[in-house]
């Protein structure tokens, strides 16, 4: 198991933002649902070994991020894009993956090619010496995305990836996805129920700081059958399953 | 290949990494920044504004420092939030090698500012107030935020203006007290310890 979390608890001040959550995933993809304030980005940060809990377990590809240098460890290993990107807008699209792969210990024979092919597979080839402050936002998120993936990680964590994104590139995020969760764990945390229908092998459902709902999309689907609204068959489930943790 | 040409790539990659964190904390522009405060220190002591050994001399010269304090704290700032701060053991000596060598900078910018003419305290005294007032700028950058960490040798300024003038004495106001003072100088060195202790481990402020 890649992840392995027990009990695990967050709280900023008096809130729960993620309240006793049990969860265990290994390669593939894993979609995280909720509506605002389910607590997803919070559990995402905890994964990314950007926030400490404030009590339970964690196990990151089988080390303690609470140790040092276990943590150094899982950091090399570890590719994250956040919600909010912060960039230097004077980096060109390379020297930002440059920047990342270094920082995460790529062997420095291998940064090249490593942050040539990152640029190529989210499709920002023809803009690799293009300064940052000159793209679009569907391109930084691109870019984004590159950086997190340039070290061949084996934990990935995406937290709105497709935020930005036209229909064309949401599309070819997904392919990218269910090719990058055939290696590693992949958990992307995502408002929009058709990326997860689309890529994600296992989704969870969060509802304040819980999990309201663990399986995969066609048992999410099915929770929908003759319940909740939504236009599209998951949608369906996701709200039924919403509806009832509400009640 | 060779393990020479292996340690000259491994060479080359941490130069390039120390390039492009020096680049994305805008040191050139900062770097620019502190010529200009040891300009307007020259411009200060040439233009005989500061005169004798007085408190009132200390004043001026005093808020020169902060500002340059303020520029290192500034510089310490993360561009890249939270996908830095996921990522490998480089990240803590990036961020205090950029501080010090700032720092490092500020007093030598400074002293040159200040070479040939009659500093109040004299380098000594520089060296203490701008170490001191750049711990608190990483203090703040820590605790606020590296975009307003000026904040912190900005308010410590005020209270140090104030403290001449009022003709306090005590250790914590280190620039009212003699360049040899032993708790001022203990003081500044914990100050600027924490600072950089802080803003190795935990970084600024997102």
């Amino acid at each position: 198991m890649n992840v392995e979390i027990n009990d695990l608890t967050r709280r900023f001040g008096r809130t729960r933002a993620v309240d006793g959550v049990d969860l265990r995933t290994g390669p593939g993809v894993l979609g995280l649902l909720g509506p605002n304030g389910a607590g997803k980005t919070s559990l995402l940060r905890m994964i990314a070994t950007v926030i400490p809990p404030s009590s339970g377990t964690l196990r990151l590809l089988e080390r303690d991020p609470g140790a040092a240098g276990p943590r150094r460890e899982i950091r090399r290993r570890l590719g994250y894009l956040p919600q909010d990107l912060g960039y230097y807008p004077g980096f060109t699209v390379v020297d930002f993956v440059e920047y990342f792969a270094l920082l995460k210990e790529v062997p420095p024979a291998r940064v090249p090619a490593a942050v040539a092919a990152a640029v190529e597979r989210v499709g920002l080839g023809d803009k690799a010496k293009s300064k940052l402050r000159t793209l679009s936002g569907g391109m930084l998120r691109r870019a984004g995305i590159a950086q997190a993936i340039v070290n061949d990680p084996e934990l990935l964590l995406f937290d709105e990836p497709t935020a930005g994104l036209d229909p064309e590139q949401r599309v070819e995020f997904r392919t990218l996805l269910r090719d990058l969760g055939t290696r590693a764990t992949v958990v992307v945390s995502t408002h929009l129920v058709e990326d997860v229908g689309a890529a994600c092998g296992e989704v969870v459902l969060m509802h304040q700081g819980r999990i309201a709902f663990q399986g995969t999309p066609e048992q999410l689907t099915a929770r929908g059958e003759g319940h909740g609204t939504g236009d599209a068959p998951l949608e369906r489930g996701y709200s039924a399953v919403l509806a009832e943790a509400r009640s | 290949m060779g393990a020479a040409g292996g340690r000259a790539l491994r060479r080359g990659a941490a130069v390039r990494l120390v390039r492009l964190h020096l680049l994305s904390r805008q040191v050139p522009g900062a770097l620019l920044a502190l010529v200009g405060c040891g300009i307007a220190l020259r411009c200060v002591l040439l233009l005989h504004w500061v005169v004798g050994d007085g408190a009132a001399a200390q004043q001026t010269p005093l808020l020169i420092e902060a500002a340059a304090a303020s520029v290192v704290a500034v510089a310490a700032r993360n561009p890249f939030g939270e996908s830095e701060r996921s990522t490998g053991r480089w990240l803590p000596y990036l961020r205090v090698g950029s501080a010090l060598a700032l720092t490092g900078a500020v007093v030598g910018l400074l002293a040159a500012g200040a070479a040939g003419a009659h500093l109040p305290g004299g380098c000594w005294e520089l060296l203490r107030s701008v170490a001191g007032l750049t711990g608190i700028g990483l203090l703040s950058a820590a605790a606020l935020g590296g975009a307003v960490s000026w904040v912190g040798p900005l308010a410590y300024t005020v209270v140090a203006e104030f403290a001449l003038a009022a003709a306090w004495r005590t250790p914590w106001i280190w620039v009212t007290r003699p360049g040899h003072d032993t708790g001022a100088g203990l003081f500044v060195v914990l100050v600027l310890l924490a600072g950089v202790v802080l803003i190795a481990l935990r970084g600024p402020r997102d």
